[in-house]
């Protein structure tokens, strides 16, 4: 038992160490130059009996966070709130595993479009940046020349549509003509899109816009099924394919050197049940030499200053432009209001 | 007959009703279905905006060579000329003349430089933007001398080829130029922030542990004085808000490694840790441009930044990201950690800041060249041949990216039929195409503050264009619904009337539509 512990201390420094030192990618890989990494994770559908489908875009959610992307650069799209569902039999949370062992909802998930926020037009604008002057920075996806945006819907569609809060479809025509209008407008360098619906490669055949790798849960005719039920739960508690492709990145850390192509044979059809599409014409670059973390995890670059400016007078700012300095007031409020009633004696 | 009579009447009657349903459904309704389903667009003018050629803008700059005779200016002129011929983004305007005597004797007296440029600048107009002087001083300790007035400072003829470099790398750019005007981005361009009007500079003093330490610093104050001063003299780029806070008890790992140094041991951290910091600080606060001063815990001081184990030198550990901001690792000294009270050194910080300002914001590094020299900043204020440069780059930037915006706006409205143009975002196309015009007859006529004017104007028209919300009107009326919904609609009842107007028209002409029975 002694040894055994030894070993697994030596093992555990070593990773230690391999995880601190030089993140260097080896030599058959293609160098990507992006500068940012995006997330847009969209759930679509209502009701507590698609209860799955949250527990989907969660779990994404929580593997591209532990990846490195941070909050201000995911947008989290959820159109229920399972966990405050009156027939959750467990309130405040999500599980996406049998045995309620991941509680996805955790305590800082930020839902950045909820409830009926969640609408077909709001995405589109969401991803044509065409949205309105007054909308915050959290709900906006600033991405430039540079980012490199993983997208992922999750929900129910058909042949050539993806439902939208059971009132409205997005077109794959219309998600094909956003996409463009983003490339047009030089909004990302390159996308990852996966989808997690029925007959879900339909939505991504119209696309036409360079550079964009496309994966989905199932072809056109197939379903795509759930994984299992939670008793507990009373429904089913995650789909297939999101089930394997957690699984898979389960595996995967910040440094890992897995590959795209690896991730897009994920779920083969014996795992699946659907087939899983790939759409790969667009995209310039081999999957198999693109690493995972190009899309799942996050650069940020950082210069080094080592040139200050040697100030030797401190300077006045001449001109003072609408200063507002407001002396704070901070007082005790007495104990009983009585300055509030009036006198009645 | 009056059975005839009657027939005839009642023919009439019919094809009175067949011709009200004709009109009702083909003369009034088939326009109205048309025109109510047509997507409604404003004519733009597609002709000019396809005749954009955004790689053939150029500046027009002037330059002065004054020299202490006239050989030698026209010399160093037509060196100059031939320099920069190759370059299509820089027209050089040269002008070469003597000196003036009286010019001539105070440069040869004074000693110092500093004083030289003071005579200079009273000589010549050296507060116009666009314009550069090039003057002769024989008292130099290197070929070039460059200070923050828009005049650089030569010794003699043979000083020319390091002239040109010094003009061709620090003063006038033409390379950075044609990264601002080229589609791929450069390495410039990624590291400063876009063109924005407005920009939200937000300062941020970290103090993690606030029951520690007391900490002496007037951080409004600071912020006014010192990053006001200097945005200040970039007002004709940007407007700027500034704002500080304060952030108490958050704590960052830095996973610090104690290692012996040159002076004492020391805290490393590997450079790799860093953008998680910037993660951290990133939920704290908006702001498009973020300056943090981090104030560090005293049992991680001395923090030194490592890359890869290789010690970084710099006078205090700070990092920029780029399009971002830029943090400083403030370290408290061993007697101020004793003492429990800093004093933030505000001159080291606020000059670090500066510098990444400088480049957040597009003014780049000066690589030195031998045998020129550049006087070092020692003020906030950036040198104003700088923001000459940073004016240039920043036309020709948003020049091109309007002109851009347009073409793929133009583009994408060809593609796609159904979007809708309002009158609005017509309005909107129609200013960019003018203001970019304009811009365009400005830089070619090296009216810099102009160009840049109505280069912005552009710049904002066109991105209001392509972002109007009123351009998502697209989704709900796409032309295969006009026809998969109203044609079933209406077949049906068209078939009748359609059959019906051969006979209609026979009626019409006096022709019989039945043919009378014979009894």
């Amino acid at each position: 038992m002694v040894l055994y512990c030894q070993i697994f201390l030596i093992v555990s420094y070593l990773l230690h160490f391999s995880l601190g030192s030089a993140v260097e990618l080896p030599e058959q890989f293609h160098k990507s130059n992006h500068t940012n990494n995006w997330a847009v994770l969209v759930d679509t559908s209502r009701f507590w009996f698609n209860y799955r489908h949250v527990a989907n875009v969660l779990s994404i959610y929580r593997s591209v966070k532990r990846l490195g992307i941070p909050d201000s650069q995911i947008i989290l799209m959820i159109s229920d709130d399972m966990a405050c569902n009156p027939r959750n039999p467990r309130p405040a949370t999500i599980f996406n595993n049998a045995h309620e062992q991941i509680n996805v909802y955790g305590d800082d998930v930020e839902v950045d479009y909820r409830g009926y926020e969640v609408s077909v037009e709001n995405f589109v604008r969401l991803l044509t940046g065409r949205v309105p002057p007054d909308t915050p920075k959290s709900k906006r996806l600033l991405t430039d020349e540079g980012s490199n945006i993983l997208i992922y819907l999750t929900g129910h569609g058909g042949d050539g549509f993806l439902k939208f809060q059971d009132s409205e479809e997005i077109t794959s025509q219309e998600l094909a003509d956003a996409l463009e209008q983003m490339w047009q407008k030089r909004r990302y360098n390159e996308i990852f899109f996966i989808i997690d619906t029925c007959q879900a490669s339909s939505m991504y055949e119209k696309f036409y816009s360079p550079n964009i790798l496309a994966t989905a849960s199932s072809l056109v005719g197939e379903d795509s099924l759930s994984h299992h039920v939670d008793s507990a739960i009373g429904v089913y508690i995650i789909d297939r394919y999101t089930y394997y492709v957690l699984e898979f990145l389960e595996n995967v850390h910040p440094n890992s050197k897995k590959t795209m192509s690896e991730f897009l044979s994920v779920c083969p059809k014996s795992a699946c049940l659907s087939t899983v599409g790939v759409r790969r014409d667009l995209f310039k670059r081999d999957p198999n030499k693109v690493p995972i973390t190009d899309f799942f995890g996050s650069v940020r670059p950082v210069i080094i200053t080592t040139d200050p400016i040697y100030i030797k007078h401190a300077p006045k700012r001449k001109k003072t432009l609408n200063v507002t300095r407001v002396p704070e007031k901070r007082e005790y409020l007495p104990q009983f209001p009585m300055h509030l009633v009036k006198n009645t004696i | 007959m009056p059975k005839l009579d009657k027939k005839r009447a009642e023919e009439a009657n019919r094809m009175w009703a067949s011709a009200s349903f004709v009109g009702v459904l083909i003369i009034i309704g088939l326009p109205l279905w048309w025109k109510t389903t047509e997507v409604y667009r404003v004519a733009l003018p597609y002709d000019e905006i396809n005749a954009f050629d955004t790689d053939s803008h150029f500046i027009t700059t002037e330059l002065v060579v004054l020299a202490n005779d006239e050989k030698t200016a026209a010399k160093i002129a037509e060196d100059i000329a031939k320099a920069f011929e190759q370059t299509d983004i820089i027209k050089l305007k040269i002008r070469h003349q003597k000196l003036s005597d009286n010019l001539h004797q105070t440069l040869d007296m004074v000693a110092d430089e500093q004083e030289a440029l003071e005579e200079v600048a009273a000589a010549v107009d050296v507060t116009k933007h666009n314009t550069f002087h090039v003057v002769q001083r024989r008292h130099l300790f290197q070929d070039v001398w460059i200070g923050g007035d828009r005049v650089a400072f030569f010794r003699d003829l043979k000083a020319s080829s390091t002239l040109i470099r010094a003009l061709s790398s620090w003063v006038l750019q033409p390379l950075l130029l044609e990264g601002a005007r080229s589609l791929a981005a450069d390495d410039a361009r990624r590291v400063r922030l876009p063109s924005e009007q407005h920009l939200d500079l937000l300062m941020t003093v970290v103090h993690p542990r606030p029951q520690n330490m007391k900490v002496v610093f007037d951080a409004p104050a600071v912020l006014e004085d010192y990053i006001g001063s200097f945005v200040d003299e970039l007002s004709y780029l940007h407007n700027f808000t500034l704002k500080s806070q304060w952030l108490h008890l958050t704590e960052f790992d830095f996973q610090a490694k104690q290692v012996l140094g040159p002076s004492g041991p020391e805290w490393w951290v590997s450079v790799d840790r860093l953008p998680l910091l910037l993660t951290q600080l990133d939920g704290r606060g908006l702001g498009t441009i973020r300056l943090a001063a981090y104030i560090l815990p005293c049992d991680v001081t001395p923090l030194v930044l490592h890359d890869r184990g290789s010690r970084i030198d710099a006078p205090v550990p700070a990092f920029m990201s780029p399009k971002w901001g830029g943090v400083v690792l403030l370290n408290p000294s061993r007697e101020e950690c004793s003492k429990g009270q800093y004093v933030v050194p505000v001159n080291m910080l606020m000059g670090t800041f500066i510098s990444q300002l400088r480049k957040l914001l597009g003014i780049t590094d000066k690589v030195p060249i031998p045998e020129a020299y550049l006087l070092p900043l020692d003020s906030v204020s950036p040198r104003h041949w700088e923001l000459d440069s940073l004016l240039r780059l920043r036309t020709l930037e948003q020049v091109t990216s309007a002109q851009r915006s347009l073409k793929s706006l133009a583009k994408l409205l060809g593609e796609i039929p159904n979007i809708v143009i309002t009158d609005k975002v017509g309005g909107y196309i129609q200013s960019a195409v003018e203001h970019a015009h304009e811009a365009r007859v400005y830089c070619e006529l090296g009216s810099l503050v102009e160009a840049h004017e109505n280069a912005r104007s552009a710049n904002d028209a066109a991105e209001t264009a392509f972002t109007e919300p009123s351009l998502l009107a697209l989704l709900y009326f796409p032309d295969d619904q006009k026809y998969a919904i109203y044609i079933p609609l209406f077949l049906p009842i068209m078939f009748p009337v359609i059959l019906s107007l051969k006979n209609l028209i026979l009626w019409f002409k006096g022709k019989p539509v039945v043919k009378e029975k014979t009894d």
